[in-house]
């Protein structure tokens, strides 16, 4: 048995060090992904901790064989955001903010560099049709394998490639068009 | 068979991602190579950018602290909801008591007695005394648990500040709050009786969340601490007058501990931000 699923079968069975450290293990990567689909640090962390909520209220009917943990909780993931976007009648929320948080960095032009980079990137991959923006979200942002997003999103991965190159080009274009102004 | 062009690109990316050099990602396709190094750097750019992209530590930290409360608090639920005839409620829940206590959760919940946040049987110990709690059914005896877990509280918020865990000291203020706050809901059946349930309206919680991280370093902390020592001392003062005898000489030794605890505490993060 695989480590990760000896803690999901010991967090099914109602083990709390197991579901922290799930939550350790995956909190960040959640944080990421619903941070670029809704654009906004404090709403990033009321939808990822609710995230983990439900996941602690479904977890006892989460069967190994049917989904990876992994994409079981980035399916909650993706539906409790989508349903908080159609619940406040946005796609997007485009804005820009200064309060992102950038790793330990005492440098404080590297923090500032980061962070508009960080910004012009969200703002290019709100860019994206939606489902480039979830497949570059849940591939780069929480850093999944193109098998994870596919099982994720319940797309087949031919088609989760083609979304991933479509949405680089598409990326690469409007970075281009940044260069050029 | 030629590989299609948006598989070349994953295989590379994966490649990248795990260590290797966009060179020898791209050798394996010469014909590619010009096309593919741009998206290469793209998506390479991308991952590095969102890698930047983390969540505030102290919401992180807190956030998990009451998870794990959802968890037990879930979990209790879960155990309330099994049907059992109403006239057998009793007995079962006396021998589900027995079994915690005589097959090995007295051990577990013992050995767990020690354990600070971070710790492996913390949740234990959380869980431990939120089924003390359950299992009480005297307003008195509640309260009396109550003080003795802020107490706890206040005694770890000691320990985590000696090991520099600021936003663990935080929360841990904010859980001396609660339960002084749920002291004084215990404490309180007269004045429902008058009042009605207004009486039982929770003492306002300090949030030391936000007092961190407004001050956005030690001296917020050291702030908020002196305001939730404040707090905690006057509920405790409120909570003396009213009490029944019983329960006076605890919470006057109460007062005491939970003072002292908060003064060490200031000053460890004194001391520390000091060096």
């Amino acid at each position: 048995m695989s480590i990760e699923k000896d803690v999901v079968s010991r967090a099914i069975k109602g083990d709390g060090e197991a579901f922290a450290q799930l939550y350790r293990d995956y909190f960040d990567k959640i944080y990421r992904y619903v941070y670029l689909r809704c654009g906004n640090r404090a709403e990033a962390e009321d939808l990822t901790q609710e995230v983990f909520v439900k996941a602690l209220e479904a977890i006892g009917s989460y069967r190994w064989r049917n989904l990876p943990f992994a994409s079981w909780l980035f399916r909650i993931a993706h539906n409790h955001v989508i349903d908080q976007l159609r619940k406040q009648g946005k796609v997007e929320r485009v804005e820009l903010e200064d309060n992102i948080v950038v790793a330990d960095e005492p440098n404080p032009a590297l923090v500032a560099e980061e962070r508009f980079e960080v910004e012009e990137l969200r703002d290019k991959i709100k860019k994206l049709s939606p489902a480039q923006r979830e497949v570059i979200s849940l591939r780069f942002g929480a850093g999944f394998s193109t098998a994870e997003v596919s099982e994720a999103l319940g797309k087949n991965t031919g088609t989760v490639k083609a979304l991933q190159y479509n949405g680089i080009v598409a990326l690469r274009k409007l970075m281009l068009g940044d260069s050029a102004q | 068979m030629i590989p299609k062009i948006e598989d070349i690109l994953d295989e590379c990316l994966e490649r990248r991602f795990g260590g290797e050099s966009i060179d020898d990602c791209l050798a394996a396709y010469p014909e590619q190579a010009s096309q593919l190094e741009p998206l290469v750097e793209a998506g390479w750019a991308c991952r590095r950018n969102c890698a930047a992209i983390r969540p505030d530590a102290e919401f992180k930290a807190r956030a998990e602290y009451e998870l794990q409360a959802a968890f037990y608090a879930n979990r209790e639920e879960v155990a309330r909801t099994v049907i059992i005839p109403i006239w057998r409620r009793g007995w079962a829940m006396a021998m589900a008591a027995l079994l915690v206590v005589f097959v090995g959760g007295l051990g577990t919940a013992a050995a767990s007695a020690n354990a600070v946040p971070d710790e492996f049987l913390y949740p234990v110990k959380l869980a431990a005394e939120q089924v003390r709690v359950t299992l009480t059914w005297s307003d008195v005896d509640q309260a009396r648990l109550h003080v003795e877990f802020a107490e706890r509280r206040a005694y770890e918020m000691v320990e985590v500040a000696r090991e520099g865990k600021a936003d663990k000291v935080s929360m841990l203020a904010d859980q001396v709050t609660r339960h002084l706050g749920e002291m004084c809901l215990r404490d309180k059946t007269e004045e429902v009786a008058e009042e009605g349930s207004r009486a039982l309206a929770p003492m306002p919680a300090a949030s030391g969340a936000d007092a961190y991280s407004e001050g956005k370093g030690t001296e917020g902390l050291e702030a908020f601490l002196s305001q939730s020592r404040a707090e905690s001392v006057q509920a405790l003062t409120d909570a003396l007058v009213r009490a029944p005898e019983v329960l006076k000489p605890i919470i006057a030794r109460a007062m005491e501990n939970v003072a002292e605890d908060y003064d060490r505490t200031i000053s460890i993060i004194q001391n520390t931000s000091g060096q």
